[in-house]
């Protein structure tokens, strides 16, 4: 569903990414960890199309990203780090409008919208101005934007971050519903809440410095132990060994 | 063509959710009604002065096209170099400072629809201006006689000049993330293609100009040269040309530096 070949991504002298190859499987819930800056945005703008890597090739749903981008976009649901809202917009006019920009036909897009509100749980106020929203919904509404159209693919950055802890368990047992036992919805997640990746994620990719360091079915980590200490040797281990390089 | 519509609207709907769009038509509003009227005073004053000297013959060269029109016309052709770049600095610049761009930029849209989408609401608004423009024109039609052909070519000048203008500006506002720089500009680049006529003649009387075929092609890229003939009436081809080349060089350079977003 999501294949990645070799992906690098130079800023300048910055190397913030490094021959990163991964294959996401229909179905599969990754998580996505790492420590602050080390390249999980960055891969995930570049499956987007948001930007082009410097090196390396991905493709989506069997859409290469660069051959055939329009298609590849279309399957993705895509939350950035920073929810892409418009403050001046109704929850349902934004949504709506999305809609139209994915491609929903006409006809389904009102249900769309519903449906969407419904799922993040934002009926209530579906009438009400973007930017009079708490952080909290307008998260909720960076959420249903990445789900009006149904997308085959999600790529959730970071979904959960400001959210209080109910809607924190809300949003999960949603992404959890999205990806759920016999839809075949493939969803990549970052954060930095270890537990949530245990409550939703079934493989763990640890990224350290623009590097994949860890990639591995969830069960098989634990039983080297807790996520936490898996996490922090794979974090760390690059460090040292970097310096004893130098 | 469904997401230039999509884009378009939203972009207007925002347009007049904020206070720009309403500020802009009424200091354009307000500045058409105070040229109109002191243009039309001047005529009335013109024409008792050559009453009372029995002026027959220019009197009877006087007429509300050349006179009142135009010169109208012309000052608000002035007016909007200020004001169109307050509405098209928000284009691209507060997709960019909003974070909305990357929602565009991950859509399955292309860079065209996104760039004809936003001109569109740009020109959907200048075409709105010139229709409150032709107003007052209108109002002369009721009074005295002009000719009609002429009212329209002049009004169909404004909105062409206008479309180029909303061109720059959604360049401008391509470049930077912030509308104030968006702003000036768009000013800055409009006031030089203004008056790139006379920066012509201007080196031409120095001798400092290197060629005439520099100068002439100053004077051709001239907006105010090609506005003024039309405004009088004289619609020619090759004003008509070089109203859609610049348009569409604008849209292509604009097209160019939002791709180049990707290529960072
Ligand atoms: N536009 C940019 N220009 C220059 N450097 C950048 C840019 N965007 C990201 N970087 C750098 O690339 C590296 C990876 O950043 P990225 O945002 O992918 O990290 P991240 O894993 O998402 O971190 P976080 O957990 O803080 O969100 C960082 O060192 C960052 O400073
Ligand atoms: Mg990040």
């Amino acid at each position: 569903m999501i294949e990645a070949r070799g992906l690098s991504k130079r800023y300048g002298d910055l190397v913030a990414l490094h021959d990163v190859s991964f294959s996401v499987q229909p179905g599969e819930v990754v998580g996505f960890l790492g420590p602050n800056g080390a390249g999980k945005t960055t891969t995930m703008r570049i499956l987007t199309g948001f930007l082009p890597p410097t090196d390396g090739v991905a493709a989506i749903d069997g859409h290469d990203i660069f051959s055939d981008p329009l298609a590849a976009r279309r399957a993705i649901g895509y939350l950035p780090e920073s929810p892409p809202l418009y403050p001046e917009m109704s929850v349902e006019g934004y949504l709506a409008y999305v809609a139209k920009l994915k491609d929903v036909p006409r006809s389904a897009r009102s249900k769309a919208v519903d449906s969407a509100l419904d799922r993040c749980g934002l009926g209530d106020v579906r009438r009400r101005v973007i930017g009079a929203l708490s952080k909290g919904y307008r998260q909720r509404v960076g959420l249903a934007q990445a789900i009006v159209h149904d997308p085959p693919v999600m790529i959730l950055d970071e979904p959960t971050v400001g959210l209080d802890p109910i809607q924190i368990r809300e949003i999960r047992s949603l992404i959890g519903s999205l990806a759920g036992e016999g839809s075949a919805r493939t969803v990549i997640l970052s954060t930095h809440i270890l537990p949530e990746v245990e409550a939703i994620c079934r493989r763990v990719i640890i990224m350290n410095r623009g590097r994949k360091v860890v990639d591995a079915p969830l069960d098989e980590l634990r039983q080297t132990g807790s996520l936490e200490e898996v996490f922090a040797r794979a974090t760390t281990r690059e460090i040292v060994t970097e310096e004893v390089a130098s | 063509m469904r997401h230039v519509f999509a884009i378009a609207s939203r972009e207007l709907q925002s347009l007049f959710v904020s206070p720009v769009a309403y500020s802009v038509m009424t200091l354009f509003a307000v500045l058409a009604g105070f040229f109109f009227l002191s243009g039309v005073l001047q005529f009335q004053e013109y024409v008792i002065r050559l009453q009372a000297f029995q002026m027959t013959e220019q009197l009877g060269e006087l007429n509300l096209n050349d006179h009142v029109i135009a010169p109208f016309l012309h000052v608000m052709s002035v007016v909007m170099l200020f004001l169109i770049p307050g509405i098209t600095m928000g284009l691209f610049a507060a997709e960019k400072s909003n974070g909305t761009q990357e929602l565009l930029l991950t859509s399955p849209i292309t860079i065209w629809e996104l760039v004809l989408g936003k001109f569109l609401a740009a020109a959907a608004f200048v075409a709105l201006l010139v229709a409150l423009l032709a107003v007052f024109p209108a109002l002369l039609f009721l009074f005295g006689d002009p000719e009609i052909g002429k009212t329209l070519a002049g009004l169909g000048a404004l909105l062409l000049v206008g479309l180029v203008y909303a061109a720059i500006g959604a360049f401008a506002s391509s470049v930077t993330q912030s509308q104030l720089i968006a702003f000036f500009l768009a000013f800055v680049l409009l006031l030089v293609l203004w008056m790139l006529g006379f920066l012509a003649d201007l080196g031409a009387a120095d001798g400092a100009m290197a060629s005439d075929t520099v100068g002439n092609l100053l004077r051709w890229l001239s907006t105010a040269e090609h506005f003024e003939s039309m405004v009088m009436g004289l619609v020619e081809t090759k004003d008509l040309v070089y109203f859609a080349v610049l348009t569409m060089g604008f849209l292509v350079l604009t097209k160019t530096t939002v791709e180049s977003v990707r290529w960072r």
